[in-house]
């Protein structure tokens, strides 16, 4: 049951181009949909009965999330899809920029024609240079064939798409950052509400889903919403692309099923490097809280179980690490990278960061105090839930389930001066 | 019975007696009074004499002109001007403390974040004019070099009870 | 959601009222209920980035910012509550991390919102053990210093500079807690408006540069004054020490400036103070300057006027008060003189017309269609510039005729003509309105003047206005006949942007006569000039002093000494200058704005209305026994009873004086030069808008002389010949030449507009 949705093409030798995706029946779900076979009404009620789920990490029903919007609204509307993959451990929308960029075209469109929007946009992150240029040969290739621009395919319908390489913040991947990036502003998230189905880019009603789920568009148009939905299992439709990286022998990206058990997962990726033990699993990205070893390869990988472990599935990056890891050396390089990367709009994000990362880095140097780790958590109490962004959330939970699970090695550092690991 | 014993009393010059009797015993008790000048009384490193205006080790004067001191002066006898000094920094040109206001008190040391203005162990001092009860700057910064050494010492001794 | 509809909402168990989709902090602030704030200000966007107004609102598990949220009915509010309280104490304990607690020498301390609101929400003692962020001051001109270690981002500045001052000039660069606030290409903040970026910064990142380190918050005494340099009329609040202004901010009055004022107005009071001010009387014997005691002075002008007699011209400026106004006429009438001119850069004078604004200041802000005529409205008067640009970028259609392409801060049409044919093209648009009449007849009708003439006609509230341009042009009279006939046509609002602070109230008080041919093409035996300086602040300074030199004897009324006042005068008087004399301006919209001195008269220097009252009783004339201003207030109020000004002229003139030249002299009054206080004030003669004298040419026009930029050049006008610099200037049209009036090195030139050549020099 793998490799059923966005990577399906994978088998193809060159697959990104035009002509072998549609020797696999490409754009054909857009041509029903042009000749007037399937209604906007219908695609949007096929993606809720495929009971999709955005794939960036939130996990907001994207069947939903379009008919916030209606059609009939006067006045331009926009298609964003956002490939500013910049969640530490996230590495599946590359694949599909790379491979199968075609089908993420024909969602596009057909998201768009769904909503009633003429153009669409794709954030690409800026360090995926590689895949900006297949992405953007694909859309060449799909204007040239008629697919994109005015009057696709002599059906009156015109969607056009432009390609924006981001600045390389992670910030961007927030879905209104991303809009003021794409408007050639500073990328700052915007206060909501209003939400981007009211006032997004340039002020109009906006759709931003992640790549993975208008990439999966096509296929549930084409075998149904209930078949798609059926692929996984309760509250968590289809299958998914899991990024799996760490001390494992074949890291990559992996289409499975919704529900498919962690272990399993873990013996695709051909298990742990050495046969060394599963220590920890950041299980949806790097700001998801960590889930011990033991207790992870109990779960099953949809939201609903790992949210039970008091985790996230996120954008399905799942960070495996075995026990030469020091937990603490983890969680400072994570809160460096909130530190880095937090915009500095709003207040307990900018200041908090920095100081969550100073003080793990002063325990990772041997400088903690006792008290630090009651001022950690203290810290991330006062960033949670009080800023404008998710990224505040991002920075603070890793810290909070590192301290959850192993405090044990914090308070060794901290007594000690080094690392319980290999001591 | 009062009588009498009124009369026993002034006859035997009892009153008188006891009288001398305290003047007596203070003659060969260790004597308290000091002879000032030759002689000094001790000081408390609290002790809240002149004002002195200090100066940091490199030379640089330390009053930053914030004006606290002026402002939480109950008497009003501080007087301070200020201006960016040619390298930017904030300073006073003018930092008079009109003694004949002064009712040294303290609360300008007190009030004053970098221990610029203190009030030293100086209690002997005149003036032979009204002008010359003002202390300027450079008086102030005068006195301060001239017994840094004691001030130092006794903010020093005094530090752990602020 | 309509705008009236009214929600009640429960805040901290109290029931307020509130109008729907209305933020929380709004509602709060108006029911006084005080929740604390950085970044919220009323006059900008919200951009709820400092997180200090988090409140608990019931049924919701976050708490939420009090600025961003929308009020709804029956929604009940803690501001107070363990959750609220422990949201606003960590933002304020995160604001504070990285906040170099340098108050001892910070400008803002004792006025700083951090420090109030640090001493509520604050620890203490710190938990941040680790090293604070350090942010490089970086320079930005002479009026705004940095000092950037202390900002907490949130951002007031920046919306300040983008939506209030309409220029982007100050950004947030960086990223997390690199993030700072610059303009990122080294540059200065020029905006006439800047000032205004230290009074929204809530700590002291943003200080007065004037200012700084001068004076604390709390030594300072609050004075209300009325600025004296346009005719809006701002509020102030001088902030006095020890019998010396220290600085001056706005006075909140949203009917007049809001919460703004304008860098003139907050910057000018560091002339009080200049060396060149004069403090004793000056009176010259046999061609030599003498320092004098005020009796000799004064009898000495007594004599001197009581010669010149009904043959005494008095020449005012447009910002002396009311008072002062009303007891000049009163004295020249007293010696049987009817010559009494405060209009000193008008250029015509063949119709009278009563020039004020014709509306309120906030029905600029309401217009839905401007035409403005000769003006920059933005340097002439920037408060009325910030209104109109309000209305603008509310849709209304902003269109400007002008000698000299502006820039702009909003969306205008700029049609841009040698003053010679702006009679022209407001005839033209006047015909596209259907107006008729000589020169509309005539008018060459394009597509831009149907386009103006239609928003005018159809738009509901529609304006005309003549700027200080149009009034300094030699066709003045034409250009009002024709924007009457137009105002006539589109149902316009006819208006007029005055020049000085007081330029209504002296045609209130009957300090206008027929104009400065008549008072200077023969010369008088005797001038009173009051607030002048000869060479700056008259329309035609050549004959000025052609006349003011041949006259018999002339008395200065001054508060700076001047060569050019020292050259032509015999006595010069000192007087108290704004913030020392009490007074009143009536401002463009006729709002009458009393103030009182905010210090005591600099040295020897007396109030003008005392000087002249003392005058008045030398000369022994009747009525001139005021014992205060007040008094002399009310008997020029009594005067200016009735007297309704009307923009409309009296007579129609069609008649054009300015013929086209090869070249004509464009002469505009810079910001920075309308009047000897501002041309005194040391910060604002250093900014980017104090334009100097130079002649600022086209590249083609250039050529045609064969000029290049930053050649020395001969500019002779009605035969005076002055050498100044070229630079070449994109936004002047062809067969034109800018050379600024009021700035020195023009004070040998002719009138403000006319016909000059150029040679090189």
């Amino acid at each position: 049951m793998a490799n059923e949705v966005c990577l399906r093409n994978n088998d193809l030798e060159r697959p990104w181009l035009l002509e072998q995706y549609q020797s696999r029946g490409g754009y054909e779900q857009l041509k029903r949909i042009l000749a007037g076979e399937i209604t906007p009404a219908q695609v949007i009620d096929e993606v809720k009965a495929a009971n999709l789920r955005g794939r960036g990490g939130a996990g907001f029903p994207t069947g939903m999330k379009w008919s916030f919007i209606s059609r009939e609204a006067p006045g331009q509307k926009y298609v964003v899809c956002n490939s500013d993959e910049g969640e530490p451990g996230t590495f599946k929308d590359r694949d599909i920029l790379r491979y199968n960029p075609h089908q993420l075209i024909e969602g596009m469109i057909i998201a768009g024609y769904a909503i009633g929007a003429t153009r669409g946009y794709n954030y690409i992150r800026g360090e995926f240079w590689e895949p900006y240029m297949r992405f953007q040969g694909a859309i060449d290739e799909a204007r040239e064939a008629g697919l994109l621009g005015e009057n696709i395919l002599g059906s009156g319908f015109d969607f056009d798409l432009h390609v924006h390489l981001g600045g390389g913040a992670y910030v961007c991947g927030e879905e209104t950052a991303l809009l003021e990036s794409i408007e050639g502003k500073k990328g700052q998230p915007r206060f909501k509400p209003p939400f981007p189905a009211h006032f997004g880019l340039y002020g109009r009603p906006t759709i931003i889903n992640n790549t993975e789920s208008l990439c999966s568009i096509p296929v549930i148009i084409e075998k149904g919403g209930k078949w798609f939905s059926e692929i996984g299992v309760a509250n968590s439709g289809g299958s998914k692309l899991f990024s799996i990286s760490g001390n494992i022998n074949k890291p990559g990206v992996y289409e499975i099923p919704m529900g498919t058990p962690f272990a399993e997962l873990l013996e695709m990726a051909g298990g742990m490097r050495d046969g060394r033990k599963c220590k920890a699993v950041i299980p949806g990205g790097s700001s998801s809280p960590v889930i011990p070893g033991e207790q992870m390869l109990d779960l099953t990988m949809d939201y609903d179980s790992i949210q039970g472990a008091g985790s996230m599935l996120g954008s399905g990056a799942v960070i495996v690490m075995d026990d030469t890891n020091c937990m603490v050396r983890v969680l400072e390089r994570m809160s460096y990278f909130y530190y880095e990367e937090s915009c500095g709009q709003c207040t307990p994000c900018r200041e908090g960061t920095g100081w969550l990362y100073r003080v793990v880095s002063r325990i990772e140097n041997g400088q903690g105090r006792p008290e630090d780790l009651e001022l950690l958590e203290d810290v991330t109490r006062k960033i949670a839930g009080r800023t404008i962004c998710a990224l505040g959330d991002a920075a603070a939970m890793p810290v909070q389930g590192m301290l959850k699970h192993f405090r044990d090695e914090f308070e060794y550092h901290i007594e000690h001066k080094r690392c319980k690991v290999g001591a | 019975m009062k009588v009498i014993t009124d009369y026993i009393k002034s006859l035997f010059l009892l009153e008188l007696m006891k009288g001398m009797s305290v003047t007596g015993r203070y003659l060969f008790k260790k004597k308290f009074t000091v002879q000032y000048p030759e002689e000094r009384a001790p000081m408390s490193p609290r002790f809240r004499g002149l004002h002195a205006q200090r100066r940091y080790e490199n030379g640089e004067e330390r009053c930053i002109a914030c004006k606290l001191c002026e402002a939480t002066c109950p008497a009003l006898a501080i007087t301070i001007e200020a201006e960016p000094r040619e390298d930017g920094s904030r300073r006073t040109t003018r930092y008079d403390i009109d003694l004949f206001k002064c009712i040294f008190c303290g609360y300008c040391q007190e009030s004053c974040p970098v221990d610029a203005i203190v009030e030293t162990r100086v209690y002997e001092y005149h003036f032979e004019d009204r002008e010359s009860a003002v202390m300027t700057k450079a008086k102030l910064l005068a006195v301060g070099e001239k017994h840094e050494a004691q001030i130092a010492a006794d903010i020093q001794a005094q530090a752990r009870y602020r | 959601m309509s705008e009236d509809q009214t929600v009640t909402i429960e805040v901290d168990g109290r029931e307020i009222q509130a109008k729907a989709g209305q933020m929380l902090i709004d509602a709060t602030d108006a029911a006084g209920i005080n929740i604390p704030r950085f970044c919220y200000h009323k006059k900008l966007s919200v951009s709820a980035n400092c997180r200090m107004c988090l409140v608990e609102v019931a049924k919701v598990p976050k708490p939420l910012p009090a600025c961003a949220t929308p009020v709804a009915e029956g929604m009940k509010v803690q501001t107070r509550s363990p959750l609220a309280i422990a949201a606003q104490k960590g933002t304020m304990e995160f604001l504070l991390i990285n906040h170099p607690l340098d108050c001892p020498v910070c400008d803002q301390g004792g006025e700083c919102e951090l420090q109030d609101v640090a001493l509520g929400y604050g620890d203490d003692v710190s938990r941040f053990v680790e090293g604070k962020r350090v942010v490089m001051d970086k320079e930005i001109g002479p009026l705004i210093s940095t000092d950037l270690t202390r900002c907490i981002h949130c951002t007031r500045c920046v919306r300040f500079g983008a939506e209030i001052a309409g220029v982007r000039e100050l950004g947030a660069t960086g990223r997390g807690e690199h993030m700072t606030i610059g303009t990122y290409i080294e540059k200065s903040v020029d905006s006439e408006l800047s000032g205004n970026m230290i009074d929204v910064c809530p700590v002291g990142s943003l200080t007065s540069k004037p200012f700084r380190f001068r004076a604390r918050a709390w030594e300072l005494i609050q004075r209300d004054a009325i600025a004296p340099h346009d005719a809006v009329g701002s509020n102030l609040h001088l902030h006095v020490r020890r019998n010396e202004v220290m600085r001056v901010h706005p006075k909140e009055n949203d009917a007049v400036n809001e919460c703004w004022i304008s860098d003139r107005d907050r910057f000018s009071y560091t002339a009080l103070n200049s060396a060149e001010r004069l403090d004793t009387p000056l009176v010259k014997t046999r061609g030599e300057w003498k320092e004098s005691g005020w009796h000799e002075a004064l009898t000495r002008v007594a004599s001197g006027l009581k010669e010149a007699g009904s043959d005494l011209g008095v020449l005012a400026s447009p910002g002396c008060t009311v008072e002062e106004l009303h007891l000049a006429r009163k004295l020249a009438n007293g010696l049987g003189s009817e010559r009494i001119e405060t209009r000193l850069r008008q250029g015509d004078f063949r119709t009278a017309a009563g020039a004020w604004l014709g509306q309120s200041v906030t029905d600029l802000e309401r217009c839905s269609a401007a035409l403005l005529i000769g003006s920059n409205v933005r340097k002439e008067q920037p408060i009325f510039g910030h209104r109109l640009r309000k209305a603008a970028l509310e849709g209304c259609d902003v269109s400007f005729i002008n000698p000299l392409e502006l820039e702009m801060n909003y969306a205008a049409r700029q049609i841009v003509t040698p003053p010679a044919a702006m009679a022209g093209e407001v005839a033209a648009v006047a015909r596209a309105a259907g107006a008729a009449g000589p020169l509309i007849d005539q008018a060459e009708v394009t597509e831009r003047h149907q386009a103006i003439a239609e928003r005018l006609k159809a738009a509901p509230a529609a304006t005309l206005l003549l700027g200080n341009l149009a009034q300094a042009h030699p066709d003045y009279a034409v250009l009002l006949t024709l924007a009457s006939a137009l105002a006539k046509a589109t149902g316009a609002v006819l208006g007029q942007l005055p020049a000085g602070a007081n330029s209504v109230g002296a045609q209130l008080v009957g300090a206008v006569g027929d104009g400065l041919d008549a008072m200077l093409a023969q010369p008088a035996k005797g001038y009173l000039l009051m607030g002048v300086e000869p060479g700056y602040d008259l329309w035609d300074p050549a004959a000025a002093n052609a006349a003011l030199t041949q006259s018999g004897f002339v008395v200065a009324l001054s508060g700076f000494r001047s060569e050019s006042l020292e050259a032509v005068a015999d006595v010069i008087l000192p007087v108290s200058a704004f913030a020392e004399t009490s007074g009143t301006f009536v401002n463009a919209e006729g709002t009458w704005q009393s103030f009182a001195g905010a210090v005591s008269p600099k040295g020897e220097t007396r109030p003008a209305w005392k000087v002249l009252r003392v005058l008045g009783n030398l000369l022994d004339l009747q009525g001139f026994d005021h014992d205060s201003s007040e008094e002399v207030l009310a008997e020029a109020r009594q005067q200016a009873e009735g007297r309704q000004l009307d923009n409309a002229p009296a007579d129609a003139v069609t008649e054009c004086r300015l013929v086209d030249a090869a070249l004509t002299r464009i002469g505009d009054v810079p910001i920075y030069a309308v009047d000897a206080l501002v041309r005194h004030a040391a910060p604002l003669q250093k900014t980017r808008d104090a334009i100097a004298a130079a002649i600022y040419i086209n590249e083609s026009e250039a050529a045609k002389a064969g000029l290049t930029a930053g050649m020395q050049a001969a500019v002779t006008q009605n035969g005076t010949r002055v050498i100044l610099p070229v630079t070449i200037d994109p936004n002047i049209p062809n067969g034109c030449v800018r050379i600024p009036a009021g700035v020195a090195g023009t004070e040998q030139l002719g009138g403000q507009f006319g016909e000059v050549t150029l040679e090189k020099a």
